[in-house]
């Protein structure tokens, strides 16, 4: 191979010899096969890539990519994936995780990924249960909802995923479902492709411990594709006029894309480096500072 | 079922054939990947049974492409992976822990007839007469599938008459 040879990665190149324990049926069948696709397209090598995940079924997948992957801890995903992205803005960072991990136990760390604007995408499969646990509440879980800890139905509001990312001045807020695959990939792509935080909100049905109405057909019967209905994803205002129907209407696609991405955090970090570095004490000096004279 | 992006009117005979080898590797690939669900969580009937149309869509694949490769050598492709989803290939929810043979099979008869309903709906459209031959040879294979699949769904035995879903662990309240 010449040194100048560009190699095409294609989307099995993404995916590890580990075999899938998802449910049969399960959504995230198709958001690692998106995921595959996204980064055939983008091209990086799997070497290049950090994936950081949390706890709960969907956080099992980086292990199923060749990425360099990171099952962490429940709901830390956002604050792992920082720190890799400070320590080597070089590599491509992506997050992953269930409803609970993101918007419950890990829902505070989001607002501060988002004002720091750190380029990282963070793709969450919102299945409104927590499944690995084997069906309680979740925080996207709808009012009213019978499951293991909410017998009589759940009290409470859900959280909107959209919303809640959106008020906080996301970039990049998308929305994708297992009932169009390549529209996933797409999403997913342009995700990792903008230059600051992406959030992908994915309704990845959970076929063992779902409703019915939140299946793929179901899902499918309210899914509206976001082009199709003339949206302008440079609108913030009607991005978050549209997430408001979350939970009763699917809009798929891309909600808000900033036209004018802001510098990111790891490029503040490097600017304020080299402007300190000016007046800084040479290496071999450093000892000076706590030397008495 | 889905297809974006591409023309049937305007179809040309080598984009109609690797349009019909990716359908071909988009249903291989799927039932490939159930066949590894199924040996997952220890379901080698199915397992066995998806592996078997997995070999049957390759087998399909390999004879588009040779009639490809003899008609327009390697002339490159218009038609991409991204514009179709869901043609041949059996739906990713209709794989079920513990499914039976029975309903393997179901699986795949409904994918045969997704994918002859899908031809149909393209006959409609196309006007080159080398595309519609290539069509409703599609079409008719689809059709020789579901019937060979009726028939081996008719050689099983009875069903126990316990859902996929007895298998399976119910909620636990904490």
């Amino acid at each position: 191979m010449s040194p100048n040879s560009v190699i095409e990665y294609q989307p099995k190149d993404y995916k590890s010899s580990l075999k899938p324990i998802w449910c049969p049926g399960c959504g995230d069948y198709t958001v690692v096969q998106a995921i595959y696709r996204a980064l055939a397209a983008i091209g990086r090598p799997p070497h290049e890539i950090a994936f950081v995940s949390g706890i709960g079924c969907s956080s099992r997948i980086p292990g199923y990519t060749t990425a360099y992957g990171f099952n962490s801890v429940h709901g830390r995903a956002l604050p792992i994936a920082q720190g890799i992205k400070m320590a080597n803005p070089d590599l491509l960072v992506l997050a992953a995780g269930g409803d609970g991990d993101g918007f419950s136990i890990g829902g505070g760390h989001i607002a501060h990924m988002i004002r720091r604007n750190m380029d990282i995408a963070y793709i969450v499969m919102d299945n409104q249960i927590y499944g690995l646990t084997k069906g309680q509440l979740s925080p996207t879980s709808q009012k009213g909802r019978i499951t293991a800890t909410s017998h009589y139905g759940s009290l409470e509001e859900p959280v909107n995923p959209l919303l809640y990312v959106l008020a906080y001045g996301a970039g990049f807020v998308a929305q994708a479902a297992p009932t169009d695959l390549p529209g996933m990939a797409a999403v997913i792509e342009e995700a990792i492709r903008y230059p600051g935080f992406a959030f992908v909100n994915i309704q990845s049905p959970c076929v063992t411990y779902g409703e019915e109405a939140q299946q793929v057909k179901g899902l499918k019967a309210i899914s509206q594709n976001l082009v199709d209905i003339g949206h302008n994803p440079a609108d913030r205002l009607a991005a978050m006029d549209l997430a408001q129907h979350y939970g009763s209407k699917l809009y798929l696609g891309v909600f808000y894309r900033n036209p004018e991405p802001p510098r990111t955090y790891t490029d503040l970090v490097k600017d304020r480096q080299e402007l300190l570095s000016k007046d800084a004490l040479p290496k071999e000096r450093i000892l000076d500072l706590f030397i008495k004279k | 079922m889905a297809m974006t992006g591409i023309d049937f009117n305007a179809l040309s005979l080598m984009d109609a054939l690797d349009l019909a080898i990716l359908v071909e590797d988009e249903a291989q690939e799927r039932y490939e990947e159930f066949s590894e669900q199924m040996e997952q969580h220890r379901t080698p009937e199915a397992a066995a049974f998806f592996r078997h149309m997995a070999g049957n869509e390759a087998k399909h694949g390999r004879e588009l492409s040779a009639r490809r490769t003899h008609m327009f050598r390697d002339a490159p492709r218009s038609v991409t992976r991204a514009m179709l989803f869901d043609v041949e290939a059996p739906d990713y929810d209709a794989a079920r822990a513990f499914m039976s043979p029975r309903r393997a099979m179901e699986a795949a008869l409904a994918s045969e007839t997704k994918a002859r309903r899908f031809f149909e709906a393209a006959l409609n459209a196309i006007r080159d007469a080398s595309v519609h031959a290539l069509f409703l040879e599609l079409r008719d294979e689809e059709i020789q599938h579901q019937e060979l699949v009726q028939a081996e769904i008719a050689k099983l035995p009875p069903d126990s008459g316990l859902a996929d879903e007895d298998f399976v662990d119910e909620p636990a309240p904490q």
